[in-house]
C-alpha cells in the first residue's frame, strides 16, 4: 500500500473501462509485463486484473511524417534531437472486483503491482488457503516486477469433488510437462490436507525412462531450492514408490529401463494371467467385430471354464483345468478335434457357432502373442496391490516397452480396477491420481472409438465423485478428444507451438498472451483453474526427482541378462541375501520353463526364505508332467473365418 | 483547455441580475496582430542577401522551450458589456537526454470585463483575478471582445515572461521562446534565449528585399537585421527557411529568429541556424503549422492543453 502506484487507468470512448477489462498507462520504464497481476484502488472499490496485452506508440500521426521529418533517411531518423512523447498502454482482464456487487466498470484510479496479499485475493485463494480446512496446493510462483507470490490450486477442484483432473500441454522438451506433473504430485503429497483423507498416484510410464526414477533425488540448483522454500515445500523424492513392469518374452528379464540392480528392490514384474485378461477381453477385441454371439462365448469361458474344473466327457475323459493361455489352447483344440470328428454336422458346439469359437480363439491368441511377457502362461499373476494402496504411495506401471494393444489392456484393466475398488471404497486410499502422458495417443480427437478412449472419457466425466483423478499430458491439446481435456478443471500450458495456438481452442487468448506462450522459458507455465477468472503465469522448480535422462546415466539399465543371471536377480530382489552362485547351482540343468514356474511360485508366495522355497518348487515340479515350452498360441490360418489376425 | 466549473459562476451572475451567456470567442488562437510592414535596418549586408547556413547540426547542449496557451469563455452580459472568464498557462520544458520534461510552469484564471460590469457582478467573481477593459467608449459586445482578446494576449505574454524568468533563475541553458523576444528587455539581452516566430503579420522589408525575403531557399538565412524597436527592447533578427517552400507557399517553413544584439553576428547566426535546422524533426504534426512549429514548442503546448483537461 505504501509503494507509489505504477500506472493509472485510462478510459476513452473508444477504449472504455468495462467490468471485465480496462487499460492503464505507465512510465516508459516499468516492471509491468504480460501476465502481471495489478490492483486498482479507487473510492472504496478494489479491482484485480491480469495484464493481457501491451501497446506502445508515440504522438506520430502517420509513419509518413517520420519519413518526412527524416528526409527519407532512416539513419537521420535516429538522430532526431527530441524523442517523441510516447505511451506504454496495457490492457488488463479483470480477475476480481471487491465488492463484487454492484458489478461496475473499473474505476479510473491508480494502479499498483500486486503483492502477496493482493495475489491471494486476486485469485480468490483467500477462500481456500487459510483456516482450519485449508485446501491449497502450491502449483508455482507468480512473479512480476521483483515480487513473487505462491499460487495455490484448490484441491477440492483439483482432486474432487467440486471439479477435478488436470491437463497439461506444450511442445516436446521445452514445455516441461512431465516435470510439471512430477512437481505437482510432490506438492500434492506434501500438502494434501489431512481432513481430505488419503491420496496415492498411479503413473503410467509410456515413454522410455521418463518416470523410472521417481524415488531418486535430483541435483537441484540453489534457485530451485529457493523456489521450494518460497512455496513451503521440501525438495524430496517420493518416499514410497512401487514399480511394475511386464517381463520380456523370455519371462525373466523386466521390460523396462529401470533394470539397474541398485533399484531392483521396489521393481516388480507385472504379470497377468488368463483370468485378468479375459475380464478385459473387450478392450482388445475390437468392439465392431465382437457381436453378441462372441460375447456370449467369452462369458461362457469366463464363467464356466477359466479358473475352474470343466468336465465334458464328449471332449475328453479328464476335466479341464484352464488357468493359462496354454491350457485354453488345449481346450480349444479339444473342441475343434471333437467337431472335426463330427464332420458335416459339426457346426455348433453347445449353442456356440464354430466360426464364433474360432474368432474368439484368434482374438485371444492375438492378445497372448502381442502381450507376451505381460500375460503369463502358467496363471501365476503378480498384480498391483489392489486393496492395500498406501497413502502417499506412488505406483508406476511401466508400459513403455509394450505393444500398443498390450498397453491398452494395461490401461483398461488398471483404471477399471481402480474404479471398482474406489466404488467399493476398498482400494486402501480415498483418492488416486492417474497420470497418463501422451494422452493424444490414448484419447485421440479423431479415429475410431476405442475402449481406452471411452474409459478415459468416462474417467474424466465421473471420476471426481469417486476420487479417481486424471492428470494427463500431451503436446497438442487440439489432437485430444475435446471432452476429455474439456473436463479437466485445471489446464496447464507450457511453451506452445505457434500452429497449435492458431487452432480455435486458443481463440480467447490475447495475441500477447499467445506470444508469451510461444516463447515461454522452461519452468514457466500458464495455469487455468476454476478459481482464477483468467489464466495465470507461474514458474515452478525442477521436480525433486531424478529425470529420465539423468536417471539412465546414473543408473544405467543392466540390459537383458542371460537367463540364469536374470533369475538370480529376481530372487535377490525378494531377498538380498540370496547369492547368485547358489541360484546358478540350483537351476543348472533345469528346463527354463520349470525355472520360470518355480520363480513365479516363489514370487507369489513371498516366503521369508525365498531360495529354499524356490529350490523346493523346482524339485517338486521337475519330476511332474512334461510341459512343453510356451510358444504362444499358433494363429488359425488367415482367412479361415474372415477375422484372421 | 476548457475552463472548468463555469455553470455555478453563471448562476451566481444571474442572481445578481446579469444575463448569463455562453460562447467561446472565435479568435481562440495566439496573439492578435495587425498585418503591416515595418521596415527594418540591415546590420549585416547593404542589401538583403540569402546565405546558406550549412548542414544541420544537433544542439550541443541542453535546450529548453517556452510557450503559453490561453482560452476565453463568455459567461455573462452586464447590460451590453460582456464578461469573460479566461485561463492562461505557460511552461518551460527542458530536453534532458532526448526527453522533454516540464521544469517550470504556471497557470491563472482571470475575469475580463469593463470595471462597471465587474461591479455589477459583485461578489460572484470573488477569488478571481480581474482584468479591466477600458471604458472610454460605450459597451459594444463585438468591440469589447477584441479588447478582451488583446488584454488576454498581454496577460498570457506576461505569464510567459514570468515563467521564463523563473526558469532563468535556476538554469542558464538555451531557451527557445515561441514568438518575439522584443516583448521583454530581459530576454532581449539574454544571450541564451532565442525567439522563433512563425507569425509573419509584420514584415520587415518591402519591394525587392521582401520578395527575396519571402523566397528564401531551404537551409538559408537572410542577412541579419534589426527590427524597428516598436516595443520594449531592441533585438537582432534574421529569417530562416526550415522546409522547402517551392510548390507550397511562400511562408512554408519560414521562421524569424530573434536574438540578443550580442548574438546578431554572422557566425553566431549561422551556427544557431544550423542548430535550429536540426530541430525540424521530429515534426509536430498533426498541428497544421508543423512546418514552422518546433517539436519542443509543440510539446509545451500539448502539455499545457493536456493539463487543462483536454487536448484542444
Ligand atoms: N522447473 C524447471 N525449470 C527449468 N528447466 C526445467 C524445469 N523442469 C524441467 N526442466 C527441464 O526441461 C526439460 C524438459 O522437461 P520435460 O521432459 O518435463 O518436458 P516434456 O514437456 O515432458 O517433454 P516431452 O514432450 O518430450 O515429454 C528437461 O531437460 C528438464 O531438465
Ligand atoms: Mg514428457
Amino acid at each position: 500500500m505504501t509503494a507509489p502506484p505504477l500506472g493509472r487507468v485510462v478510459a476513452t470512448e473508444l477504449k472504455p473501462s468495462t467490468p471485465h477489462q480496462f487499460h492503464f498507462w505507465t512510465a516508459r520504464e516499468s516492471p509491468i509485463g504480460i501476465g502481471a497481476i495489478v490492483r486498482v484502488q479507487e473510492a472504496g472499490r478494489t479491482v484485480y486484473g491480469v495484464v493481457t496485452d501491451g501497446f506502445a506508440y508515440s504522438d506520430l500521426v502517420t509513419p509518413m511524417h517520420a519519413v518526412l521529418g527524416a528526409d527519407g533517411d532512416p539513419v537521420a531518423a535516429g538522430d532526431e534531437p527530441t524523442a517523441r512523447a510516447e505511451i506504454r498502454l496495457f490492457t488488463v482482464a479483470v480477475l476480481r472486483q471487491m465488492p463484487e456487487e454492484p458489478l461496475q466498470p473499473v474505476p479510473l484510479g491508480p494502479v499498483w503491482l500486486a503483492d502477496d496479499a493482493d495475489v491471494l485475493l486476486a485469485l480468490r485463494m483467500d477462500s481456500y488457503t487459510g483456516g482450519e480446512r485449508a485446501s491449497g496446493v502450491p502449483v508455482g510462483l507468480y512473479a512480476a516486477g521483483g515480487l513473487e507470490s505462491p499460487v495455490y490450486l484448490d484441491c477440492d477442484f483439483l482432486l474432487g469433488p467440486e471439479a477435478a483432473h488436470l491437463n497439461i500441454t506444450g511442445v516436446s522438451g521445452l514445455a516441461t510437462k512431465t516435470s510439471a506433473v512430477e512437481f505437482l504430485l510432490a506438492s500434492i503429497f506434501q500438502t494434501f490436507p489431512r481432513h481430505k483423507g488419503s491420496v496415492a498416484a498411479l503413473c503410467f510410464n509410456v515413454k522410455g525412462p521418463d518416470l523410472c526414477f521417481l524415488d531418486q533425488p535430483s541435483a537441484l540448483s540453489d534457485e530451485d531450492h529457493r523456489l521450494y522454500q518460497r512455496l513451503g515445500l521440501r525438495a524430496e523424492p517420493f518416499a514410497d514408490v512401487h514399480y511394475y513392469a511386464p517381463l520380456r518374452p523370455d519371462g525373466v528379464n523386466l521390460n523396462t529401463l529401470r533394470t539397474n540392480e541398485a533399484l531392483a528392490g521396489n521393481t516388480e514384474p507385472l504379470i497377468w494371467g488368463l483370468r485378468e485378461v479375459l475380464d478385459y477381453a473387450e478392450v482388445v477385441l475390437n468392439r465392431d467385430d465382437i457381436d453378441a454371439k462372441a460375447d456370449a462365448f467369452i462369458d461362457f469361458l469366463a464363467e464356466r471354464v477359466v479358473g475352474r474344473e470343466y468336465q465334458d466327457d464328449m471332449l475328453r475323459g479328464r476335466p479341464f483345468q484352464v488357468q493359462s493361455f496354454a491350457d485354453l489352447e488345449e481346450f480349444f483344440r479339444a473342441i475343434f478335434d471333437f467337431m472335426e470328428v463330427l464332420g458335416k454336422g459339426g457346426e455348433v458346439w453347445k449353442t456356440h457357432h464354430l466360426a464364433t469359437i474360432r474368432k474368439v480363439r484368434n482374438r485371444l491368441s492375438n492378445i497372448s502373442t502381442r502381450s507376451k511377457g505381460l500375460v503369463t502362461d502358467d496363471g501365476a499373476a503378480n498384480d498391483l496391490p489392489w486393496g492395500s494402496f498406501a497413502d502417499r504411495g506412488v505406483y508406476v506401471v511401466d508400459v513403455a516397452g509394450l505393444d500398443p494393444l498390450a498397453q491398452d489392456l494395461v490401461f483398461a484393466r488398471v483404471v477399471s480396477k481402480l474404479r471398482e475398488h474406489l466404488e467399493r471404497r476398498d482400494l486402501g486410499v480415498e483418492h488416486v491420481v492417474v497420470f497418463v502422458d501422451e494422452l493424444n495417443k490414448y484419447a485421440p480427437g479423431d479415429g475410431p472409438e476405442t475402449y481406452v478412449r471411452k474409459m478415459l472419457l468416462d474417467l474424466s466425466e465421473r471420476g471426481r465423485y469417486l476420487g479417481l483423478v486424471l492428470f494427463s499430458a500431451q503436446q497438442f491439446r487440439s489432437q485430444v478428444q475435446r471432452r476429455v481435456v474439456g473436463n479437466a478443471g485445471t489446464a496447464v500450458y507450457g511453451r506452445m507451438d505457434a500452429d497449435e495456438l492458431a487452432t480455435p481452442g486458443y481463440a480467447t487468448l490475447s495475441p500477447a498472451t499467445k506470444i508469451k506462450l510461444a516463447t515461454l522459458p522452461k519452468g514457466e507455465l500458464m495455469v487455468r483453474h476454476p478459481h482464477f477468472t483468467q489464466p495465470i503465469f507461474v514458474k515452478f522448480p525442477r521436480p525433486p526427482v531424478l529425470g529420465g535422462r539423468e536417471g539412465i546415466e546414473r543408473y544405467p539399465p543392466s540390459g537383458d541378462m542371460p537367463f540364469a543371471a536374470a533369475v538370480a536377480r529376481r530372487l535377490r530382489s525378494l531377498d538380498r541375501r540370496v547369492s547368485a552362485e547358489a541360484v546358478f547351482e540350483a537351476i543348472d540343468g533345469r528346463r527354463e520353463d520349470d525355472v520360470r514356474r518355480a520363480l513365479s511360485a516363489t514370487r507369489r508366495e513371498r516366503p521369508t526364505d525365498p531360495l529354499p522355497y524356490f529350490v523346493a518348487c523346482l524339485g517338486r515340479r521337475v519330476a511332474g508332467e512334461v510341459v512343453l515350452p510356451w510358444r504362444g498360441i499358433p494363429a488359425v490360418r488367415r482367412g479361415e473365418d474372415g477375422y484372421g489376425a | 483547455m476548457p475552463i472548468s466549473n463555469l455553470t455555478a459562476l453563471r448562476r451566481r451572475l444571474a442572481v445578481r441580475g446579469l444575463t448569463p451567456a455562453a460562447g467561446i470567442p472565435e479568435s481562440r488562437g495566439g496573439r492578435t496582430e495587425e498585418a503591416c510592414i515595418r521596415p527594418a535596418r540591415l546590420v549585416e549586408d547593404v542589401s538583403l542577401h540569402c546565405r546558406s547556413v550549412g548542414k544541420a547540426e544537433s544542439w550541443p547542449e541542453a535546450l529548453a522551450f517556452l510557450d503559453g496557451v490561453q482560452r476565453m469563455e463568455l459567461v455573462a452580459y452586464a447590460g451590453a458589456a460582456p464578461i469573460y472568464v479566461a485561463g492562461i498557462a505557460a511552461a518551460v520544458r527542458e530536453r534532458q537526454g532526448d526527453r522533454l520534461k516540464t521544469v517550470t510552469e504556471d497557470r491563472r484564471r482571470l475575469v475580463i470585463a469593463r470595471p462597471r460590469a465587474l461591479d455589477a457582478a459583485g461578489d460572484a467573481l470573488t477569488g478571481l483575478a480581474t482584468l479591466a477593459l477600458p471604458e472610454d467608449e460605450p459597451p459594444h459586445p463585438v468591440r469589447d471582445l477584441t479588447q478582451a482578446a488583446r488584454a488576454l494576449d498581454r496577460a498570457r505574454g506576461q505569464l510567459e515572461l514570468d515563467v521564463g524568468r523563473r526558469f532563468r533563475l535556476g538554469s542558464d541553458c538555451w531557451l527557445v521562446v515561441d514568438g518575439s523576444l522584443a516583448e521583454s528587455p530581459g530576454w532581449a539581452v539574454d544571450i541564451r534565449t532565442i525567439g522563433v516566430s512563425k507569425n509573419h503579420a509584420t514584415l520587415p522589408f518591402e519591394g525587392a528585399d521582401l520578395e527575396r525575403y519571402l523566397r528564401l531557399p531551404l537551409g538559408h538565412r537572410t542577412s541579419i537585421f534589426a527590427p524597428p524597436s516598436r516595443s520594449v527592447a531592441p533585438v537582432h533578427a534574421w529569417a530562416l527557411r526550415l522546409w522547402a517552400w517551392e510548390a507550397k507557399d511562400l511562408f512554408h517553413g519560414l521562421v524569424r529568429i530573434e536574438v540578443a544584439p550580442a548574438n546578431g553576428v554572422p557566425a553566431t547566426a549561422d551556427l544557431l541556424s544550423r542548430w535550429l535546422l536540426a530541430e525540424r524533426a521530429p515534426i509536430s504534426t498533426p498541428d497544421p503549422r508543423w512546418d514552422r512549429l518546433l517539436y519542443g514548442i509543440h510539446s509545451v503546448e500539448q502539455y499545457l492543453r493536456a493539463r487543462a483537461g483536454a487536448l484542444a
